[in-house]
């Protein structure tokens, strides 16, 4: 399947440990991060990070979705680079 | 000083558990848990010491997967942690609820690889569904409501709570919140009216319907409602291992779980339907086997409260992210009744047919309310299509992790879970040499398990495996095992030897008699 660079952008509560979980679980399924980029919002509570993944629109999608069910993100959204 | 409304957060943590509804704990102490401990006992909340935190998990689970509410397991830092890894993983791959609270070193101590520290966060991650270090006493309350909630709410999976030993200790007034708040967790799914009316609509169309029931249905408390929906529209329904107990296996239109090694009538049914409707499955192809062919021609429609388990493996034509039961609820008035029964009658023959072929000695002699816990391996296998199936959340198997072990502890948290109930642990030799240890707890609290063990000196199905994919070249998996019989009178139980499956039916009917745990050895 065709792969492209997807970038992600994530609202998590600013928390630690939540960095971490979402690393995992992109790296855990063996993809690689390509960016990373974490800061703070106008809201201190809250943190975006902005991430860049190589894979198809299906893994991609897999992943977003994964990201929604974990207890500490606030809403994801993507968009291909 | 102690101020009013203050108490140890040990104390609070405790209360936590009894607010939730938490009635017994499975764990096993250490140095960094103890004032938790002390709490415990003060609380007089009942208490079962596991043998080895992984029977511990095990137990928890077996008790969350009978009973419909979360188990509760209290360890220490370090070892005691580590041990609980594959019971974690086990409970959160079948979304099985646990609260686990595990001791921690101080916080000043945190990263300076203390004595017995771990990095206990860091650990679960990928085994949990989510997870808490505790950096206050303060926290304590509102960590137990959210993790009980977590636990319980979605898709249901265990939870850990990491409490360094100061903040076990330190004094706090927080109360108990009364509602639970999540900022980012949100897991109420609910159907798009258009979404009801294609699903109505496809059904109410179909003229070779199957409900293909998982693993989902169970945990949704939702067997009632696929029934009378199976009714309604006169649909067979078939399971995967999971989803065990989602009908009454005496119910005309019940057809067993599918698979590999499973039914015939399950695999017929979902390969020559026209419309899957898939409930709470994952179309993991390995629960059971291999999956069966599944028609491509079919319009599958997949619901499950977990957004991510859809199109995952199998790409569907519809989707629906809800709650099962919920789902079923809204659709009801939308189905008409229907008869498909020249399709109903052919999967029936199919299933006699089958019957015919395969008696069923052991399954006439246990009770139709006996709850079943399997390890993993033939025998499991075996154990589908061989013990009664009639009510959800009494066939108890380890599913997507597969995890030898899991028969001995989870039969006894099931015991504990159920009195009354009788309880059947049915485990290979290998199986029972990895968590045998907790035989132990049966004696100690007298339950009234049977646990069967199928010595056939061998690790089978990796043997199967070896036979037919590897042109019989056997590697070690040949096993050395001990006299179970003098094993469980060594720990005070009943110890019984069957010659053969054959003589299983008549020691199992008289062990189920006597009340007291009992030993089962079966010479293959
Ligand atoms: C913890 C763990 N280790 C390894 C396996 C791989 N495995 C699957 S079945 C099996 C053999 C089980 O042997 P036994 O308990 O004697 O049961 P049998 O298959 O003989 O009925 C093994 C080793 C596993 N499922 N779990």
């Amino acid at each position: 399947m065709k792969e492209s660079i997807y970038r992600l952008c994530c609202y998590v509560e600013n928390k630690p440990g939540v960095l971490a979980r979402i690393v995992g679980l992109i790296s855990g399924r063996g993809y690689n991060i390509q960016t990373l980029n974490v800061g703070p919002t106008e809201d201190g509570t809250v943190s975006r990070m902005k991430i860049d993944v190589l894979g198809s629109e299906r893994v991609v999608n897999q992943i977003i979705l994964q990201l929604r069910n974990c207890v500490n993100v606030i809403e994801v959204t993507s968009r291909r680079r | 000083m102690k101020k009013s409304g203050q108490r140890t957060g040990a104390q609070a943590l405790v209360e936590g558990l009894a607010k939730a509804g938490a009635d017994v704990v499975f764990g096993y102490p250490g140095g960094n848990v103890l004032d938790i401990f002390d709490a415990v006992r003060e609380s007089g909340m009942r208490f079962v010491l596991g043998r080895h935190e992984q029977g511990c998990v095990h137990m928890a689970d077996g008790y969350a997967r009978s009973l419909g509410r979360p188990g509760v397991v209290l360890v220490t830092s370090g070892p005691g942690l580590t041990n609980t890894i594959t019971g974690l993983g086990c409970a959160n791959m079948d979304g099985v609820p646990i609260v686990l609270v595990c001791g921690q070193v101080p916080l000043d101590q945190i990263g300076t690889d203390a004595f017995q520290e771990a990095d206990t966060v860091g650990l679960t991650r990928a085994v949990s569904k989510h997870n808490f270090l505790v950096k206050s006493a303060d926290e304590i309350p509102e960590t137990m409501a959210q993790a009980f909630y977590i636990a319980t709410h979605g898709k249901p999976g265990p939870v850990v709570i990491d409490v360094p030993r100061d903040c076990q200790r330190a004094l706090t007034a927080a109360k108990h919140p009364e509602r639970v708040c999540l900022r980012a967790y949100h897991p109420e799914v609910y159907a798009t009216p258009r979404e009801v009316g294609r699903l109505a609509k496809l059904l109410n169309e179909a003229k070779r319907p199957v409900i293909y029931a998982g693993g989902g249905v169970i945990a949704a408390d939702a067997a009632g409602d696929v029934t009378a929906l199976a009714h309604k529209a006169q649909i067979p329904v078939a399971t995967t291992m999971m989803g065990i107990g989602s009908i009454d296996e005496r119910d005309p239109l019940a057809l067993g779980m599918s698979g590999m090694y499973g039914a015939p009538a399950a695999n017929i049914a979902l390969s020559e339907a026209d419309v899957i409707l898939a409930l709470g499955v994952r179309f993991n192809d390995r629960t059971t086997g291999f999956s069966p062919g599944m028609s491509r021609r079919a319009k599958i429609v997949h619901v499950d409260c977990d957004a991510s388990s859809i199109n995952k493996n199998v790409t569907v034509h519809l989707g629906i992210v809800a709650d099962v039961k919920d789902l079923l609820a809204t659709v009801d008035s939308r189905i008409r009744p229907a008869e498909h029964s020249v399709w109903a009658a052919r999967l029936a023959a199919e299933r006699a047919a089958d019957e015919a072929r395969n008696p069923r000695p052991c399954a006439a002699v246990l009770p139709t309310d006996v709850i079943v816990a399997t390890d993993v391996g033939e025998h499991q296998l075996w154990a589908v299509r061989n013990v009664p199936h009639v009510y959800p959340r009494h066939f108890l198997s380890s599913g997507g992790m597969g995890a030898m072990g899991f028969g001995i502890p989870a039969a006894i948290g099931a015991a504990i879970a159920r009195p009354g109930h009788p309880v059947v642990a049915l485990v290979g030799d290998g199986g029972a040499q990895m968590t045998g240890e907790e035989l132990a707890v049966a004696v100690e609290h007298n339950l009234a398990v049977v646990f069967v063990v199928f010595v056939n000196r061998s690790l089978g199905l990796v043997r199967r495996m070896q036979d037919e994919e590897f042109g019989g070249r056997r590697f070690a998996t040949d096993l050395v095992s001990p006299d179970f019989v003098r094993l469980a009178r060594a720990y005070g139980m009943k110890g019984v030897r069957a010659k053969g499956v054959e003589s299983l039916p008549s020691a199992l009917a008289r062990s189920l008699k006597s009340k007291s745990p009992t030993l089962v050895e079966v010479i293959l």
